[in-house]
């Protein structure tokens, strides 16, 4: 029996909506064989029957322009789906009919999709579908991907079609070639194929178009790029204050879980080991992962508002020239900005790039900007050592920094990423402005959050043992643990880097959490906190900082202090940012790759700015 | 005269357009065909030229909208 169900459109056309309303959570990522580009596979059940859809890539023709194109025309070909259901927005019909017409010479089974309809109608256009279904010789259905009442009669016309096949009956008529001008003749050719078979169907507006006045300032040289920055910069906000409310609730987890656990097990005399797995690391854990599924919620909820309303193209629009220079899509401004608030959110933000190497690179450059938590920690740290002014010098130095680092990152990930032959300048739509379906966006912003907290949960349990079984310590201070051992033992290697056991283990600290840079300082100088309590509160601990400045001061010299923060700084991003960026790329060779690169960068640059600034300090 | 060269809120025709095939496949599945109205919404320097073809706005960058000749009406 026939299930296999293939969705085809071009980029806008409204297609990851109907793959999402179709199979819910029922979907699984992978990569077609021996490409980066993502496969998307999903089922749904319906009448007792399993049918299973391919979200196929999206891109405006199938002429083999990139990997997407031929990938996805290959597909088709070999008949690996049964039913090929093509979606086109109905309210540029004529320009998005051209998929249509690339489809037809592959000869299979389909049915067309007229999506936005209820744009058309705010448009005051009538479409004669019954006409153009006459023609064309398949099922022609009127559609509105963001209402989920059309679904049922969707998946009724998919049932008949699977079992009654319909192919075009009328194609267009082109000619062989593979020059320029063969290919400007094939493409008029099925314009005008699509010309007759719209004739009466349709009439297409006046061609005197006024951007609205909104419009005129989003698109705007130099008023157009602070708008972007600002309202991306007011969606991260307004991301943060909605997952507030189970931040502060997953916050609250290890303090409300701790005492009590600890208590309970301590009475049955429970090893102290296991006390401390039960009493701190799984209720960190639980926390951890709430953390970062309220993050997706907040970072999908504003950008698919962002991205259905058609905002995210003319930030695309404003930002391609800067970025194209690092091998990036203009859309790539916006999880580049919002990892100055938090890398999760950069990291899940990336998932509007088009394509699976772009999102990859993106993530890998997003990286390189500094999070909310480390600007938390950078200043207090200076100011020990710099004084205000010193500190502002400091901070200026990481943001050139930044740049540059984006920039290697760039180079070296790039290449591989975004090759040159994929780096094509920005040729793209600028959908006109929607309604936001709320309901969709929010369903869709929950599925996408349910599902990192399930996968993130084995992710972020392996690292914590990990850190746990470091910092564990025996007597409670800090010479028992065996990162203690660890780092004394290395410190000759270290110190060539320029940093002693102490800012050592802060460094290998920031990478499970930034903010246990300073509580793993506390320990390791001050001597009074628990090292592994400072790693695994470090959240929600507070600190004595003058106490630790004092210390500090005495113990370790300022290019130390300088060539540290550089190192923190620069470091891998923290647990939660590192499973996202697996999580989101389905990649852990490249997220390896990448991380290992950041490592062996920190280190590199600690030793750089330790010799350099040795010189002058 | 070139796309590059047209101003704001003038209407014209796709004259010609020259390009190797990768080139002539990425224009024309966005729309950009010999013949087809279009008119320029915005031309700003060392900004993507916005035009409105086929009831749709499209972002071209400069370098690519150099090679595609008009015909204003």
């Amino acid at each position: 029996m026939n299930t296999r169900i293939a969705l085809l459109g071009q980029p806008n056309s409204g297609k990851s909506t109907v793959y999402n309303a179709l199979t819910g959570a029922r979907q699984h990522v992978g990569n077609w064989p021996g490409k980066t580009v993502e496969k998307n596979d999903g089922y749904y059940m319906h009448n007792g029957t399993r049918y299973t859809v391919t979200d196929l890539p999206g891109s405006y023709g199938l002429s083999g322009n990139s990997d997407e194109e031929i990938i996805t025309a290959e597909f088709i070909r070999s008949g690996q789906a049964d039913l090929v259901c093509i979606l086109v927005d109905a309210s540029q019909l004529e320009r998005s009919m051209f998929m249509v017409a690339e489809f037809a010479a592959l000869d299979k089974p389909a049915v067309l999709l007229l999506n936005m309809m209820d744009v058309v109608k705010t448009q005051k256009k009538e479409i004669d579908f019954k006409l153009l279904e006459k023609r064309l010789g398949i099922p022609v259905l009127p559609f509105t991907a963001a209402d989920h009442k059309g679904y049922g009669e969707l998946k009724g016309l998919f049932e008949r079609e699977l079992q009654d096949p319909h192919k075009l009956s009328s194609v267009p008529q082109t000619t062989v070639g593979v020059t320029g001008e063969a290919v400007l003749a094939q493409s008029q050719a099925k314009y005008d194929w699509i010309a007759q078979m719209l004739k009466d169907v349709t009439h297409a507006d006046s061609p005197d178009y006024k951007l609205s006045r909104f419009d005129r300032l989003t698109t705007s040289p130099v008023l157009g790029k602070i708008l972007c920055i600002v309202v991306v910069l007011a969606a991260f906000l307004v991301a943060m204050i909605v997952m507030m409310p189970f931040m502060t609730i997953g916050s609250m987890i290890p303090a409300v879980l701790n005492k009590p656990v600890s208590n309970l097990l301590n009475g049955w005399n429970v090893h102290p080991w296991l006390v401390s797995v039960f009493s701190m690391v799984i209720p960190n854990i639980l926390y951890f992962t709430i953390s970062m599924a309220s993050f997706v919620f907040g970072v999908n909820l504003v950008f698919g508002f962002l991205e259905e309303i058609g905002f995210l193209a003319r930030a695309a629009y404003q930002f391609d020239g800067v970025l194209s220079r690092l091998g990036l899509q203009g859309k790539a401004i916006c999880p580049l900005l919002m990892g100055f608030g938090c890398t999760i959110g950069g990291a899940c933000g990336t998932r509007i790039m088009d394509n699976w190497g772009q999102r990859m690179l993106a993530m890998a450059v997003v990286w390189a900007v500094p999070c909310g938590a480390i600007w938390g920690v950078i200043p207090v740290i200076s100011s020990m050592f710099f004084g205000p002014a010193g500190t502002l010098l400091v901070c200026l130095l990481i943001l050139v920094y930044m740049a540059l680092m984006m920039w290697i990152v760039s180079l070296v990930f790039g290449r591989t990423l975004a090759p040159a032959e994929t780096r094509s300048g920005m040729i793209m739509e600028l959908p006109p402005y929607h309604k936001a379906h709320w309901k969709h966006i929010i369903r869709e912003a929950f599925m996408k959050a349910w599902d990192i907290f399930k996968r993130a949960l084995s992710t972020v349990t392996l690292v914590s043992l990990f850190f746990y079984a470091f910092s564990f310590s025996g007597s409670g201070s800090i010479e028992g643990s065996l990162l203690y051992r660890v780092g004394t033992a290395i410190e000759p290697v270290t110190r060539f880097f320029g940093l002693g056991w102490q800012t050592f283990m802060a460094f290998v600290s920031s990478a499970f959490a930034k903010e246990a840079v300073l509580g793993v300082l506390n320990a390791a100088f001050v001597g009074k906190s628990n090292l592994m309590e400072a790693t695994f509160f470090a959240k929600t601990a507070v600190q004595d900082n003058a106490a630790l400045a004092a210390t500090m001061s005495q113990n370790i010299s300022k290019p130390e202090a300088l060539a540290f923060l550089f190192a923190c700084t620069f470091n891998v991003p923290c647990v939660m940012a590192l499973t996202t960026t697996f999580r989101e790329s389905h990649s852990l060779k490249w997220t390896a790759r990448v991380a290992a690169f950041y490592i062996g960068g920190a280190l590199v640059l600690a030793c750089i700015v330790f010799h350099i600034s040795a010189l002058f300090l | 005269m070139k796309l590059t060269e047209t101003k704001a809120d003038q209407h014209g025709s796709i004259r010609e357009i020259k390009g190797d095939a990768h080139f002539m496949n990425r224009v024309t599945s966005i729309g950009i065909t010999e013949g087809a109205a279009f008119q320029t919404v915005r031309n700003d320097k060392k900004m993507p030229v916005l035009i409105y073809l086929r009831e749709t706005l499209i972002a071209l960058n400069r370098e690519d909208a150099e090679r595609i000749e008009v015909e204003i009406a």
